[in-house]
């Protein structure tokens, strides 16, 4: 009912050019009483943030089956892991999360009656072909263990060993590359002024960091960490963590936990895996508040019977 | 609860949560029935016990409140155990602030119990009932994690705000009609605004069961059917509200 009056009292009527703006009608017609989308939409395709653009796929696991003399230890396995992200496997002892990281740099050629099959294709080469060489393998998918396994030599030495393994440098060359891993694994402040001295002389968590200095020494491009944090006390767990999200602008990196809230702080994804069987794969946090999958959220939650 | 956790003292505490909030919806209900019928009968008594009854409400609060933390300080809870302790919390305070409107709604009747009677009188009971149920409703959604049934009632609330823009014409017209009438029909206006409330705080709880029981938020838009903010004269057939 005031509409008139505004135009009335303008002065001027407003020139041409002016876009007129349409008069929105406050109250909109009656709607129809709908229910809401009852079915709420869970993104079930591949997750889709964190740059997707950027996202290059390092490494992509198909039908992968993994032998323990006659036990099928691996049902069948198809997940792909990016590069410069870090992918948390999760699962209650004996799911095949340990097998399936084991299976990335085929370690377990080292013992009889272990066999693979299916394909692990890194840059799009399987490295499960029978003719890639295991060497250049380890040195290019390095791999940390639960337990530290320092070896008994001088930490400079345990840091050196890979590289004088795969590569000849002029000694300052080499200097250099161990003070880099040092650096980069967040020990060289600690171990600087005592490099000679022998590795297992260093705590427990320093231990560990010394591992994934000698791992990421050799400049390889997926880092498996299998329970890298188990064994370390909280101090020295936060170190390592704060390690892995640091490193993981370089490398594409897999880290296998029992520690819930560990992959949930340091992972990008995360895989539930349940008696051999991948049974969800997503995005960290949609794992986390509201996984998809029955069972991986009887897992996280505690309720596995 | 779908099954129970491995540890049986976290599934205690979790119960615990849920009696808490299920004993503040039936007092925060109780309440709204205590300050309808102290307006109703213009009975001080009744409005002294329901503004005294909040207190009761606030304490259940609190209790959530530290459970919550210790909840969460304590279990690092994930995933539904999560949405669940985060949607206490959230129906925690939404009750509160309901008891708080009954509250306000019974302190004006001691006022409106001062002025004489006037006829829109009869329409804060209807209204009142009406979030009653609205409230019971909504706790058992969430007693049963039903998202459908929490939903239905988020819908109802479209019918209490027609009630109050209704009820908001009805009492212009009688201040118009006689200045007397101005005090009464003020604190009925602010009563039926309370109760108004009482209905969009009952939506947000709705919603918080749909995230509770989904994971994912509710983004549907809530038909509003609240036009008060628009509203100039009353008038009868030339109203020209529609056309604002």
């Amino acid at each position: 009912m005031t509409m008139d009056y505004s135009d009335a009292t303008a002065p001027t009527p407003p020139p041409k050019s002016v876009p007129v703006k349409p008069v929105s009608d406050p109250m909109p017609p009656r709607q129809a009483k709908t229910l809401p989308n009852l079915t709420p939409q869970i993104a079930t395709a591949a997750p889709a943030t964190t740059a997707a653009a950027k996202l290059v796929v390092k490494c992509e696991v198909r039908d992968l089956r993994f032998y323990y003399k006659q036990f099928e230890a691996l049902k069948g396995i198809n997940l792909t892991l990016h590069d410069k992200r870090v992918t948390a496997f999760i699962g209650p002892s004996g799911c095949g999360k340990s097998t399936l990281l084991r299976v990335l740099n085929r370690i377990y050629e080292l013992y009889p009656d272990q066999r693979a099959k299916g394909e692990v294709l890194v840059d799009g080469r399987n490295i499960l072909d029978p003719g890639q060489d295991l060497n250049l393998l380890r040195a290019k998918i390095g791999m940390v263990f639960q337990k530290p396994t320092p070896f008994p030599m001088s930490i400079y030495d345990n840091v050196a060993f890979g590289i004088r393994l795969y590569e000849t440098l002029r000694s300052r060359e080499l200097d250099e590359r161990v003070e880099e891993a040092l650096q980069r694994a967040a020990l060289w402040n600690e171990v600087k002024d005592k490099l000679r001295q022998s590795g297992l002389s260093l705590s427990g968590g320093q231990q560990q960091r010394l591992c994934i200095a000698r791992a990421i020494a050799v400049k390889p491009e997926i880092l498996l960490l299998d329970e890298p944090a188990s064994a370390l006390d909280p101090i020295s767990t936060q170190r390592i963590e704060e390690l892995i999200a640091e490193l993981k602008s370089d490398y594409c990196i897999v880290i296998v936990t029992h520690n819930m809230q560990q992959a949930a702080r340091s992972s990008d994804y995360t895989a539930f895996m349940y008696l051999g069987s991948l049974i969800e794969f997503d995005e960290t946090e949609a794992i986390f508040t509201h996984p998809s999958q029955k069972q991986t959220e009887d897992y996280i939650t505690g309720r596995f019977g | 609860m779908a099954s129970e956790h491995i540890i049986k003292s976290y599934d205690e505490e979790l119960r615990r949560l849920d009696n808490t909030i299920t004993q503040m919806g039936g007092l925060a209900e109780s309440q709204l029935a205590t300050a309808i019928d102290a307006v109703v009968r213009r009975d001080s008594l009744l409005a002294t016990r329901a503004v005294e009854g909040d207190v009761e409400i606030d304490e259940l609060d609190r209790e959530v409140e530290t459970l919550v933390v210790r909840l969460l300080a304590l279990r690092q809870p994930l995933a539904r155990d999560l949405r669940q302790i985060v949607a206490s919390l959230k129906i925690s305070a939404d009750l509160e602030r309901i008891g708080d409107y009954a509250a306000n709604v019974a302190k004006r009747s001691l006022a409106l119990a001062l002025t004489p009677p006037v006829r829109p009188v009869h329409a804060i009971p209807r209204m009142g009932s009406f979030c009653q149920h609205m409230v019971k409703d909504i706790l058992d959604a969430y007693v049963a994690r039903d998202a459908d049934r929490a939903m239905s009632v988020w819908l109802r609330d479209e019918e209490l705000d027609e009630m109050y823009t209704s009820l908001f014409r009805e009492l212009l017209t009688y201040m118009i009609e006689d200045p007397r009438n101005i005090t009464a029909c003020t604190h009925l206006l602010f009563m039926a605004k309370n109760l108004e409330r009482v209905g969009d705080l009952t939506t947000n709880i709705g919603e918080t069961i749909y995230f509770f029981v989904h994971g994912v938020p509710l983004t549907q838009m809530r038909p509003k059917r609240d036009r008060t903010s628009m509203q100039t004269e009353p008038g009868g057939e030339d109203d020209h509200t529609e056309e604002l």
